[in-house]
């Protein structure tokens, strides 16, 4: 019942968000939000959170005429843009659906199936999606586009949180294909809103890249109905012989393509071009965390071999991503970077498949994405507020929003420090890779890279934290104020940042000691720079070596070469195809 | 309670140790070299000093990474989660690299920047070290390290590596290219004084406290090796001090990153065959 609501009411939002004027489309858009945060909370504390249904067959009827549509549209675009990868892949997808369709075995499964990942899922969705709904309807208003394509905006983000909630409650992967295909249009019509040529350029790739994704599911598709006979995950799962992974393996490059891992990171990246609410709303409540959610829905088919190798491939993608981060400038494509790698490692967790990896994996999902929305919000705030894209340029912002430095310090610790979410995410991946080792030494692969990768990560972000504080001591910068629709949603999220500080006191992942001293010592230093601030001691200039000259301070990058760029992808690549080849053989 | 008492002191046991290293090494040098209580005499002139100040941030963030850095100490000392602890040591270099950006001074960045690249280099060899106790004894937990046998024979191409990251924390050559002093003027300390500067001072002595701790987990319950360890290997790291030149800063993580993955490896991969 409630996953019906969840996936019907956003679809009526959508289209109150449409014709209401601003006023009153603000207003609903906050009720609305409020009730399917409200409802997705109540889920989780339902009785019965677990079910499964099948759909009538007039559903299935009307979900391939749509299907069909979809990729029709996709091949238009692709003629329209002239875009040869785009018809291609759409032309790839209309035969192979053609094939599934014609094939289609009549035995019937349950079409919904809503378990406790799911009801995890949802809140993630409902509730960081929501936020980010809210912060957009500000965000927009100050952007140069007309009154209804404002609306179609907002409407836009409810539509996707509804496939969201859909996706996550299907059993059956033809209708999670199409709905996999939604995303993408999703992600297509966000990512080139302004309409600008680069805007254009960008989602036309990322609609040919998450193109790929859906071959590889419709190629699980067709070897699952040859081999197996069926169009469920469950039967599938059921019926799964250690011989024959094919349909899995697909199943398992689709999440990577939808979690921009490497060779298919362009996407996401390129996907910057778009207004800041977009980027939020990818990263980290919808489209790139269903690659770590597939992953968490196959991961009882994989065993040894593919077990193993979408480990390593995931940690590769952990590692590498880090290391592409650190040459970049440009604030959100930090961010989309470590989006990146941290989806790597949840497909790692999850391909483990070990209970304790596969709550690691639900702990990272949750608290990546209240994080990453944190941090994209404040992206926004330092674009429309402060003019700011680049990391280089936010020298002494500390003086001029002091909320805004402490929600992107808090942010980043989040996703590094204890006692927060992620690390015990981490923590508890390292456990789950070192029991690993003992029993297969190639997992002292993913090891290394987890190791260099999580230093990195550390490293990248307190190299922009850094950046926040270097001011000049003679310089006064203005204060600016921040509009409450911004403030607002980052406030909640921080909240939520804190009720996970208390969900995990409650689990006892660390021993209390352990748990509390981080966070006193969190606390105690925002605490001590709001009393000491030493009126009375003796202000100086820094020591410059007797040298007048002015220096201006940069950071520090790594540029990696294109050559080894190249070779990070071939690698990247070849290693998918080693994937496929060992599935074979 | 003993543990307690160790916590308190650790400070001044760090003290002593480096006050006995300056003596050693002026004598490895042919110098009668400072009284051993010396960096207390040090310590007792930098409280009277006028101080001053660059900026708020800056002086809080070097007190504050003092502070984290004792409890680092205090958790081994206690026994707890030895990776915890390896993270939790990480943000203390995090709080002083935080504190080097914050001031802008050439040479505090300088050695932030350094501080932040000699980071990469040693925190995935503790990691892997702190993996490789894991599987020998089931647990991360320091007390059960403590409880069971020495490790130090499975473990020694990991305790080869962790030799070598030794200098580089304790800022010894070759591997002291994050403090090269008549280069970079003492790299994140140069913009602290008087009182502000006795807390990176006694920082350092934790360093030691920290280090030559995580040495001792190598010897288990086996107290004389324990001893043994740490006697060798201060000699040993000095000995290396005195005798050799600098690295490159380059070279540095080259050297730790490439030599020390590669043995950690070949250590795992050999433990998970036993």
């Amino acid at each position: 019942m409630t996953t019906a609501i969840l996936i019907i009411a956003p679809l009526l939002f959508a289209l109150a968000a449409l014709i209401a004027p601003v006023m009153i489309r603000n207003i609903l858009t906050i009720l609305f939000v409020i009730a399917l945060s409200a409802l997705s909370l109540g889920n989780v504390f339902s009785f019965n959170t677990s079910f499964a249904f099948p759909l009538p067959n007039s559903f299935h009827e009307l979900f391939i005429l749509l299907d069909t549509l979809l990729l029709l549209y996709f091949l238009w675009r692709g003629i329209v843009a002239k875009n040869a990868l785009v018809m291609l892949f759409a032309l790839v997808q209309i035969v192979l659906y053609a094939v599934v369709v014609y094939l289609s075995p009549a035995v019937v499964s349950s079409d919904i199936f809503a378990d406790h990942i799911s009801s995890v899922m949802y809140l993630v969705i409902n509730i960081v999606g929501g936020m980010i709904i809210v912060y957009a309807l500000k965000y927009i208003e100050s952007e140069e586009l007309s009154r209804f394509k404002k609306n179609g905006f907002i409407a836009i983000l409810f539509f996707f949180l509804s496939v969201m909630n859909f996706i996550v409650s299907t059993n059956n992967i033809e209708i999670f294909f199409l709905l996999f295909e939604l995303t993408t249009l999703c992600s297509y019509l966000l990512i080139g809103y302004r309409g600008d040529e680069l805007s254009v350029k960008n989602a036309l790739q990322a609609l040919w890249m998450n193109q790929i994704g859906g071959v590889a599911i419709l190629l699980a598709l067709v070897f699952s109905i040859l081999e197996y006979n069926t169009l469920y995950f469950d039967v599938l799962l059921a019926n799964i012989d250690e011989i024959y992974l094919l349909p899995v393996v697909f199943l398992a490059i689709a999440a990577f393509v939808k979690g921009a891992s490497i060779p298919f990171d362009k996407w996401l990246i390129g996907a910057m071009v778009a207004p800041t609410p977009v980027s939020a709303i990818l990263h980290s409540a919808t489209m790139v965390k269903i690659a770590p959610y597939l992953m968490l829905k196959i991961f009882p088919a994989m065993s040894g071999f593919l077990s193993l190798g979408v480990t390593l491939f995931g940690t590769f993608v952990f590692f590498t991503a880090t290391l592409l981060a650190l040459g970049k400038d440009y604030f959100k494509e930090i961010l989309g970077y470590s989006t990146i790698a941290l989806l790597g490692l949840m497909m790692s967790l999850a391909a483990i498949g070990t209970p304790e990896a596969v709550t690691a994996c639900l702990i990272l999902i949750m608290f990546h994405a209240v994080s990453k929305a944190l941090l994209f919000l404040q992206a926004g705030v330092l674009e429309k507020s402060f003019g700011l894209k680049y990391v280089d340029d936010i020298d002494g912002l500390v003086e001029r929003s002091p909320l805004t430095v402490l929600f992107i310090i808090v942010g980043f610790a989040s996703l590094t420090l204890p006692p927060f979410g992620v690390f015990i995410g981490k923590f508890m991946a390292i456990e789950s890779i070192s029991k690993e080792i003992i029993n297969n030494p190639f997992y002292t692969f993913a090891l290394i890279f987890l190791a260099l990768g999580s230093t990195l990560l550390t490293l990248l972000y307190f190299k922009v934290v850094a950046k926040l504080f270097a001011k000049d001591v003679d310089v006064k910068p203005l204060h600016v104020k921040i509009s409450k629709f911004y403030t607002v949603p980052s406030f909640l999220l921080l909240a939520l940042l804190f009720v996970g500080i208390y969900m995990i006191f409650l689990s006892h992942f660390l021993s209390s000691l352990e748990f509390v001293v981080p966070l006193v010592l969190i606390v105690f230093v925002p605490i001590l720079f709001a009393t000491l601030l030493f009126k009375n001691a003796h202000r100086v200039k820094e020591y410059n070596c007797g040298e007048k000259d002015e220096s201006k301070l940069g950071m520090y990058y790594f540029y990696l070469s294109d050559a080894l760029k190249k070779g990070i992808n071939t690698a990247a690549a070849l290693s998918l195809l080693v994937l496929i080849a060992g599935v074979l053989l | 309670m003993m543990e307690a008492f160790f916590i308190a002191v650790a400070p001044l046991l760090g003290g002593l140790l480096y006050g006995f290293e300056r003596v050693l090494r002026a004598r490895m040098q042919n110098r009668k070299g400072p009284p051993l209580l010396q960096p207390f005499y040090d310590m007792y002139k930098l409280i009277g000093k006028q101080a001053f100040i660059v900026n708020p941030y800056h002086s809080i963030l070097g007190i504050v990474y003092f502070i984290t850095l004792w409890i680092v100490v205090a958790f081994i000392i206690l026994g707890e989660n030895l990776l915890y602890i390896i993270f939790l040591h990480l943000l203390s270099v995090v709080f002083l690299i935080l504190a080097g950006f914050s001031v802008r001074s050439v040479y505090s960045h300088i050695g932030a920047n350094r501080e932040l690249l000699a980071t990469l280099a040693y925190e995935p060899v503790l990691v892997m070290m702190a993996v490789g106790f894991f599987m020998i004894n089931g647990s991360f937990e320091i007390s059960a390290i403590r409880a069971n046998a020495s490790s130090i024979i499975p473990l020694f191409l990991l305790f080869l590596t962790f030799l070598m990251i030794i200098p580089v924390k304790l800022k010894k050559s070759p591997f002291n290219a994050t403090e090269a002093h008549q280069e970079i003027i003492g790299g994140v300390e140069v913009e602290y004084s008087g009182v502000f500067f006795e807390f990176m001072y006694m920082a350092k002595w934790l360093e030691y406290v920290f280090i030559y701790l995580l040495l001792m987990l190598f010897a288990g319950d086996n107290i004389a090796l324990g001893t043994a360890l740490f006697i060798g290997t201060f000699l040993l790291v000095n000995l290396v001090d005195n005798a050799t030149a600098r690295v490159k800063m380059r070279d540095l993580i080259k050297i730790v990153l490439t030599l020390g993955i590669v043995l950690g490896t070949v250590n795992l991969i050999g433990l998970s065959y036993v």
